[in-house]
């Protein structure tokens, strides 16, 4: 990751994202590198205010005109810069080859068109069908999400809120993307309703084999579905590996500290061990590891300069100097 | 848990720098308290546009209480020689009308009039709405169909009709005015804070009071009016420039004030059989109307920019 | 241990223009002093609404309440102002549970002051003192909730619940709100409290990793009924209801190398709206019959295990 070969699929290197608030900087994202190949799931993880959903916004090149002041570093998608594209090249990208599912199934949809005209919007438009033919595609991803197609003509307040996330994904799918990015698909859901909905994903990403890059807070969430797991901080990516590798053998310390903060199901434990303290203020962060005014091993040298991004086995990476 | 005796000997030093310290850090966030009445003024203040209507209203009020004695002219002599003079005739700064008053004078002397009806019946409808749309919207059930349907039957009418029916029954006259301007904008206001405390009641927070005991008049009072007044503020702020408008009209229409008291609506409604041959008889008066309302106006945006800066762009 | 709180058949309907929602039916339990009891289940089951009727933000529509030992069902002026005092409730979201125009100083203090038994100075003690008990920074005293994050805020609403010195405190879902790292400093809190003031919790939830973590006794409910009741180490070990099973299959474990296998369920949650007699978890159930349309009650199947199954012998082969 650190090198500068990039992978065929979709690579993000350098990835940089400030936005202005009434005339402070917000350093929301501070050089994130990626990769992740065809048909895989990466996992991003981490708190609220991370920089997670700018990431996945700043791939769609949708990050809020108004505030955003600068987007820095490139995206390779199939080898092409997205960010480096004029806006009317990429976006036919949006929809066709990358969707997104957003967190609230409850915003997402229009509540004033029926479902199944959501779906078969995105099939006229990228797959230049006739709405007929567009019609008869959208009644079948609604099957194909376990929705019967006798619903396909009811407006989205007549779903329950775990309906309408299927309806969300059936929106995304539609097209047959190569890549998904599911900004915390299952946060506003029941556990049951999420098993459901988690299944489903996974279910479709191996008949299409789409490529998905799953936002989310939740590491049990990362454990079901990922392939490989990416953890960020304060807009860094400070540990990155494969599933096994960042479970198995967490080093970097906030990782460390987010599995203790778990009230793990599986073991018994008298008292949690959280992270201590608070995630910094973007508008104005530590010099040096952005973690370490948290950090139970933090020494002077912490503060001190870039911390250079170590690999400890092949594909896992630790952005700490005391390992 | 409550071993305040115990804890009293620790703390006793230190509680009282606490407080002091605590009195210091009060006076120094005086007024940076978004919403409160402190913040509002500090915010017109550093609004120029604001800033110019307060000026030319201040300007204004104290022009038109000394008038009488600044004046050349008193604003009801007739000066059968100079009638229709044009601005600037025969000293006459604006002119005279067709007694030969000056119209300096007049105008000067009744911006008392408008200016001072677009505040007190807004003020009027305000105190009367803000209750009965707190008591609707608090509590439900009966009470609330009854005092909205009640309000529903204000507002069958359109406003300015309504003002004109009440006036006509009320009689005609400056206080009277106020009333009728007042009591025809209070079922907007009322339905407004009503809905207000509608959406406030189902916060959490008042759940909580009730749960620590709040007694309902103080979980009101301090959890739900303060949460739900801006609103109506900013309706009040701009409310004024209405009213004042709405008075001038009544009065246009032989409503408002009488002659021979000079109120710009009433002196627009002498003047406009003229208009073709001395159209400064109406320009000025018209002028003084729209510089008032412009002012209000400028002040209410500012009011309302210091509510809810959401609405700035 | 001395029973604190009793429920005995307690219900709320709330009328609705489609009919009775059946929020909570038919509900009965105790709750030892010092213990806490865990609350589970899924949105709309009625989990937060029978946390309500306890401290009597709802009033009950039928049945009993105890706390200790006396009835606490129905209460007037100075009863419930006593009752206010030893019950209190932490609410679910620290945003629109903090009043926005008051300073974390004037929250704190609120319930001290209407209690009358402080004098100005005393106030001020107390207050310092329980925002150092819920860990909050005294320099903090003048703020807005606004200016705080949700741990902050949720800190916050702890001191106002723990002011009156209470014996019980039910906490509705108080730490899903919040972050990860900060939801377990805030479950820590919570937990040291207890174990310093002898506290007893109702602890309401969604998440079942949070509730064993933190309960001995778990009481799930579904759809308004409570569906299966015991400790909650004997939970974990064997669930007995299949909703329960479903429950604990559904939770995504962190560890990688033995995935849980899952239970899925058909559909959703079905209308609390005048529901027919009999189980009704049934239209979701993947061992409904026939015989689960006949009504049915909470019976004790093992010592202290309590399930609402007619088929559970035949299920878990007991």
């Amino acid at each position: 990751m650190a090198d500068n070969k990039i992978c065929d699929f979709l690579s993000v290197r350098d990835l940089e994202v400030e936005y202005s608030s009434g005339g402070e900087v917000i350093h929301a994202v501070n050089g994130v590198s990626f990769d992740v190949e065809s048909g895989k799931t990466l996992g991003l993880v981490g708190e609220t205010g991370a920089g997670k959903t700018t990431i996945a916004k700043s791939i769609l090149r949708i990050l809020p005109d108004h505030a955003t002041k600068a987007v820095r570093g490139q995206i390779f998608y199939k080898g092409q810069d997205l960010l480096a594209m004029p806006l009317d090249e990429m976006r036919p990208f949006r929809g066709s080859q990358i969707s997104m599912i957003f967190q609230d199934p409850m915003t997402a949809l229009n509540p004033t068109k029926v479902v199944a005209d959501q779906i078969s919007e995105g099939l006229v438009l990228h797959q230049g069908l006739d709405k007929a033919a567009a019609r008869v595609e959208a009644n079948k991803m609604l099957e194909m999400v376990g929705i019967s197609s006798d619903r396909a003509d009811e407006y989205p307040h007549q779903f329950s809120g775990g309906m309408k996330q299927r309806v969300v994904i059936a929106i995304a799918l539609a097209c047959n993307p190569l890549l998904l990015i599911a900004d915390e698909p299952t946060t506003a859901l029941d556990v049951t309703i999420q098993a459901q909905v988690l299944d489903l994903i996974a279910d479709l990403k191996a008949k299409l084999n789409t490529a998905m890059i799953l936002i989310t807070h939740d590491l049990g969430v990362v454990a079901d579905q990922c392939d490989s797991v990416a953890i960020v901080y304060a807009g860094q990516i400070v540990e990155s590996g494969s599933k096994e590798q960042i479970f198995d053998h967490p080093t970097h310390p906030y990782t460390i500290g987010l599995f203790g903060s778990l009230p793990d199901i599986s073991k018994d434990v008298d008292r949690l061990s959280p992270v201590e303290g608070l995630p910094p203020d973007p508008t104005n962060l530590p010099a040096g590891c952005k973690f370490h005014p948290r950090c139970p091993k933090a020494t002077e040298a912490c503060a001190q300069g870039e911390i250079p991004n170590k690999e400890l086995a092949p594909g896992h990476f630790c952005r700490c100097i005391n390992i | 848990m409550a071993e305040v005796k115990n804890t009293t000997i620790n703390t006793e030093i230190d509680i009282e720098a606490l407080m002091a310290e605590e009195k210091r850090e009060r006076k120094a966030n005086r007024g940076k308290k978004p919403g409160s009445f402190l913040y509002i003024c500090r915010r017109v203040w550093h609004t120029p546009t604001a800033m110019v209507g307060v000026g030319i209203i201040v300007i204004m009020y104290i022009l038109s209480y000394s008038s009488p004695f600044i004046c050349k002219f008193p604003f009801a002599k007739v000066d059968i020689m100079h009638k229709y003079a044009l601005p600037g005739v025969a000293g006459h700064l604006l002119g005279c009308d067709e007694l030969g008053r000056d119209i300096l004078s007049r105008c000067l002397y009744g911006a008392r009039y408008t200016m001072s009806i677009g505040i007190f019946s807004t003020a009027f409808t305000q105190v009367l709405a803000i209750p009965l749309g707190a008591i609707a919207g608090f509590f439900g059930g009966i009470v609330d169909t009854l005092i909205m349907r009640f309000l529903d039957v204000f507002q069958a009418f359109p406003q300015i009709l309504l003002a004109i029916a009440i006036a006509c029954v009320l009689g005609i006259g400056f206080n009277k005015i106020i009333i009728a301007l007042g009591i025809s904008g209070i079922a907007g206001s009322a339905r407004m804070m009503r809905a207000q405390i509608l959406s406030v009641r189902e916060q959490e927070y008042v759940e909580a009071a009730t749960s620590i005991g709040c007694s309902t008049p103080r979980i009101i009072a301090k959890h739900i009016v303060p949460n739900a007044i801006s609103p109506l503020i900013i309706t009040m702020a701009m409310g004024v420039a209405g009213a004042g408008l709405a008075a001038s009209s009544l009065s246009f229409l032989g409503f408002g004030v009488q002659p021979p008291n000079p109120e710009w609506g009433n002196m627009l409604a002498n003047a406009r059989n003229y208009v073709r041959d001395y159209p400064h008889m109406v320009v000025i008066p018209g002028i003084f109307i729209m510089a008032t309302v412009l002012s209000y106006n400028m002040i209410g945006d500012a009011v309302r920019d210091a509510l809810d800066p959401r609405l700035k762009d | 241990m001395a029973t604190l709180i009793e429920a005995k058949n307690l219900k709320k309907y709330f009328p609705s223009p489609r009919g009775t929602v059946h929020a909570v039916d038919d509900v009965s339990f105790t709750i030892d002093e010092g213990t806490t009891m865990g609350l589970v289940g899924e949105s709309g089951c009625g989990k937060s609404t029978l946390g309500r009727c306890l401290v009597h933000l709802h009033e009950s529509t039928d049945g009993q309440m105890f706390f200790d030992g006396k009835d606490a069902t129905h209460l007037e002026k100075e009863a419930l102002k006593e009752f206010r005092a030893n019950n209190q409730f932490i609410f679910q979201d620290p945003y629109s549970s903090l009043n926005p125009r008051r300073t974390v100083k004037d929250t704190v203090m609120e319930p001290l002051q209407l209690s009358g038994k402080y004098n100005r100075r005393q106030l001020e003690i107390e207050c310092i003192r329980l925002m150092d008990l819920v860990g909050i920074e005294k320099r903090l005293r003048l703020s807005y909730p606004h200016e705080l994050d949700g741990g902050r805020r949720q800190r916050v609403g702890i001191a106002r619940a723990l002011a009156l010195n209470p014996r019980f405190i039910v906490c509705d879902e108080p730490v899903s709100a919040l972050d990860v790292s900060i939801q377990a400093q805030v479950l820590n809190l919570l937990m040291d409290l207890q174990d310093e003031y002898g506290l007893t919790y109702m602890f309401v939830t969604h998440d079942l990793s949070v509730v064993r973590h933190i309960s001995d006794t778990i009481c799930v409910m579904y759809l308004g009924q409570m569906v299966e009741k015991t400790t909650s180490k004997e939970l974990f070990a064997n669930q007995l209801h299949p909703y329960t099973k479903a429950l604990l299959s559904a939770i995504l474990s962190t560890d990688i190398h033995h995935p849980t296998k899952r239970i899925l369920l058909k559909g959703e949650i079905t209308s609390p709206i005048n529901p027919p007699p009999g189980c009704r978890f049934a239209a979701r159930c993947n061992y409904a019959t026939e015989q689960c349309k006949q009504p049915l009650t909470l019976e004790e199947v093992k010592p202290g295990h309590f399930v609402s199954c007619c088929r559970v012998r035949e299920i878990n082969n007991l």
